[in-house]
């Protein structure tokens, strides 16, 4: 739209840097083939058994020779592979919609991503809590807020029937504990940012199956359901366990400026420059 | 490459299925490799051969038969030397016709060994069976071409002898002296054929190959003979696919190949549309498709609709796709590359497809992988790149929600490609980006940013940047002026 805008402006030199920026390179090309191109193969192959005469023409045989193509995880670390296009969208849906951009925990919702942000993440929400109720009940149309995580894990559970080691509901650990126990830890090339919290939790789990790919989407699932639940059971007990999943090679480094999920990832949007 | 040594001819042997038929064969195999023992043995048989008078038609056939045992050829070559082959070649060129045709069918035998030392023995026979060519006896020519067919890919040596001794105006003029003899016209092709797909078929060959009158020769004999079969037309279409090959190829656009091929691939296109189950259909399909799509890159743009005739030609190959998509999948490839070539710089042959209705089959096509997905992505990018009103119909016809599916797949080039195509789309209309926005599409993008590929990523990030957040701007003014 742009491009198109750009080309009524007077000013030529604009529309010169912008046709020099576009990423865009496709030209419609006639392909001429040698005849010993790869493409030709088969039916070289063919014309070599008819003039053999080895050659059969099936014509009714449901012939499973062609296969559908593959889907795969775009997310950069992800190696995970479908051949239904609906094995890729609940995988994709279930650990990579609601990803918080700081300390990339996947959360089921928008609004728990919402919650775990504030929480988490936003200084402003520290510097309030110490003053008044912030902490608000998971449940949506509760209402209620409580003073601390921990009271709030005791409304859940008295009042809503919530299991104690809800996975969802993860107290931030002290930054300074997590230091050392970071530092004790392999290093990896994961990208992280000042406000990650390393404890075990979604987070490693996370990224610890996206470096492992399994083969298929399903042991994935069940795969982060296992890890989910150790971490969350570790978590939950409010000690630090040992039974740290190996760290993730999260070789590639993401770009601040660049949150994913549009709408369902909160994650400072004023960092990417758009006018509000 | 391959070594095609062999074709069998219409009524060649049957595979022996009973088995008194074996043991027949088999008695038959041991006289013969008695009778070339005692050749080799004692000089003095050889001598009667010469001149045994009746008993040698005997002897020779028998010899024909056992020189089927490719041991027996081999022994044929190692211990006869010279005598043996001059002793052919005299049965070959002498008075007793039967005794000719006994010899060709031995040098034919011999032509199919697979030993590389057995064609060079054959040397002295070249230029009688060359000079055969103009005869007009046809079984006789028809196993004479053959032999030599065989005999082409052995050898290099024997490639440059046949090409001195004049083996491309033999071919020549044999096809035009014998075209209504569909049989031999058929040997003469596979012979060419031999000729121009080996190895080393330099532009040499190729060049006095297209300065000849075998070109048209070829063309004029291109459609089958409902009552003879395909066998002619293929063995043609196969010698036509290979000069296309060549750089020189664009000289069979002056003979009107290309006119002719699309002609007669869109009958077959029709034949596949309409379900026809013949057998072998796709085996001269192969051939004209790669001559179509090879020649098509030498014909200039403009010219493109005059050459190729009817634009209808996108139907026939579209029913090309369609109908081999699952059994012979890289037809279907192959299929698809032409569409490529024929839509790549005509909007006339673009248009076609949008009109006759073949895009929604197509954009299902991208499904599937073996590259069919990648080279049909092309053609619609084809259409897609020539004008926003295009865009604007594949829309229409569906290809936004497909691109949603093809931008998750794993293979690269698919997506970006993919990505190429949502930047012609978007650029078209501001209803297809809003369209594309509300197919959850901007969450596909943000999930490519993601991606390991750095040129995914940069066109990803361009999209969003320049065309969807700007659609989103779009719909805050107008939620902001309501």
């Amino acid at each position: 739209m742009i491009m198109r805008a750009g080309q009524n402006q007077p000013a030529a030199a604009r529309e010169e840097q912008q046709k020099s920026e576009i990423p865009f390179n496709f030209t419609s090309q006639i392909v001429h083939l040698h005849k010993d191109h790869s493409l030709f193969e088969v039916g070289d192959v063919n014309r070599h058994l008819y003039l053999q005469d080895l050659y059969v023409c099936e014509t009714d045989a449901p012939n499973p020779a062609v296969s559908v193509s593959q889907f795969a995880c775009h997310i950069s670390g992800c190696s995970a592979v479908f051949i239904a296009l609906e094995e890729y969208e609940h995988h994709y849906n279930s650990l990579h919609r609601h990803v918080c951009c700081s300390c990339r925990r996947s959360l089921p919702s928008a609004r728990l991503l919402d919650i775990h942000i504030q929480e988490w993440h936003d200084s402003l929400f520290t510097i309030l809590a110490q003053r008044q109720d912030m902490y608000q009940c998971l449940v949506e149309g509760c209402g209620e807020k409580f003073r601390t995580s921990q009271h709030r894990k005791d409304h859940l559970v008295k009042i809503h029937k919530y299991p104690p080691d809800f996975r969802f509901d993860k107290p931030k650990k002290d930054k300074r504990a997590k230091e050392t126990t970071r530092l004790q830890q392999k290093d990896t090339e994961m990208e992280v940012t000042e406000e990650v919290c390393d404890s075990e939790g979604v987070c490693e789990v996370l990224c610890d199956v996206l470096c492992h790919h399994p083969e298929s989407g399903e042991s994935m699932e069940m795969h982060v359901s296992e890890k989910e639940a150790n971490g969350m059971t570790n978590h939950a007990s409010g000690t630090e366990q040992s039974s740290e999943p190996p760290r993730p090679e999260y070789f590639n480094r993401v770009p601040r400026t660049v949150c994913f999920g549009h709408g369902s990832v909160r994650g400072f949007r004023g960092r990417r420059g758009r006018r509000k | 490459m391959w070594r095609l040594t062999r074709l069998r001819h219409k009524n060649g042997k049957q595979i022996a299925s009973c088995s008194e038929e074996m043991r027949v064969k088999r008695r038959e195999n041991e006289k013969g490799l008695f009778i070339l023992h005692t050749l080799f043995r004692d000089m003095l048989l050889l001598h009667k051969l010469q001149h045994s008078g009746p008993e040698r038609e005997t002897h020779l056939k028998a010899l024909s038969k056992a020189l089927r045992d490719s041991s027996a050829q081999l022994t044929f070559v190692k211990y006869a030397s010279e005598n043996s082959m001059h002793l052919l070649v005299s049965f070959l060129t002498g008075s007793n016709t039967q005794c000719r045709l006994h010899a060709i069918r031995c040098l034919h035998e011999l032509s199919h060994s697979p030993h590389p030392s057995v064609a060079p023995t054959c040397l002295p026979a070249t230029s009688y069976l060359l000079t055969y060519l103009s005869g007009q006896s046809t079984k006789f020519t028809e196993l004479c071409l053959y032999t030599l067919g065989n005999l082409i890919p052995d050898s290099d040596v024997v490639k440059e002898k046949l090409l001195a001794q004049g083996i491309i105006p033999a071919l020549a003029s044999c096809i035009e002296n014998q075209r209504h003899h569909l049989a031999v016209v058929e040997a003469a092709s596979f012979t060419l054929s031999q000729l121009l797909q080996a190895k080393d078929a330099a532009e040499t060959i190729m060049s006095k190959v297209l300065v000849s009158t075998l070109p048209s020769q070829l063309l004029s004999v291109l459609t089958p003979d409902p009552q003879f079969g395909l066998a002619p037309a293929i063995e043609c279409a196969w010698c036509l696919h290979y000069m296309a090959c060549s750089q020189n190829g664009k000289e069979l656009l002056a003979c009107g190949a290309l006119s002719k091929c699309s002609s007669l691939l869109w009958s077959l296109g029709c034949a596949v549309r309409e379900g026809n189950q013949d057998e072998g259909l796709e085996l001269l399909v192969c051939p004209l498709l790669r001559c179509v799509g090879n020649l098509l890159s030498f014909c200039p743009a403009n010219s493109l609709t005059d050459q190729v005739g009817d634009v209808k030609l996108v139907v026939a190959l579209s029913a090309f796709v369609q109908a081999y998509i699952h059994s012979r999948p890289a037809l279907a490839r192959e299929s698809a590359w032409v569409l490529n070539n024929l839509t790549a710089h005509s909007t006339d042959f673009c248009s076609a497809l949008l009109t006759h209705n073949l895009v929604p089959a197509l954009i299902q096509s991208l499904a599937f992988s073996e590259g069919i997905n990648t080279m049909i992505l092309r053609v619609l990018a084809n259409i897609a790149n020539k004008k926003k009103e295009f865009c604007v119909e594949l829309v229409q016809q569906g290809l936004l929600s497909s691109l949603c599916a093809t931008l998750k797949m794993a293979d690269a080039e698919m997506v970006t490609l993919s990505l190429e195509v949502l930047f012609m789309l978007v650029s078209s209309s501001p209803q297809v980006t809003e369209e594309f926005v509300r197919l959850n599409g901007v969450s596909l993008l943000e999930a490519i940013q993601y991606n390991s590929e750095g040129e995914m990523r940069r066109r990803a990030a361009y999209l969003l940047e320049h065309h969807l957040l700007f659609s989103e701007l779009q719909q805050i003014e107008i939620v902001s002026m309501c």
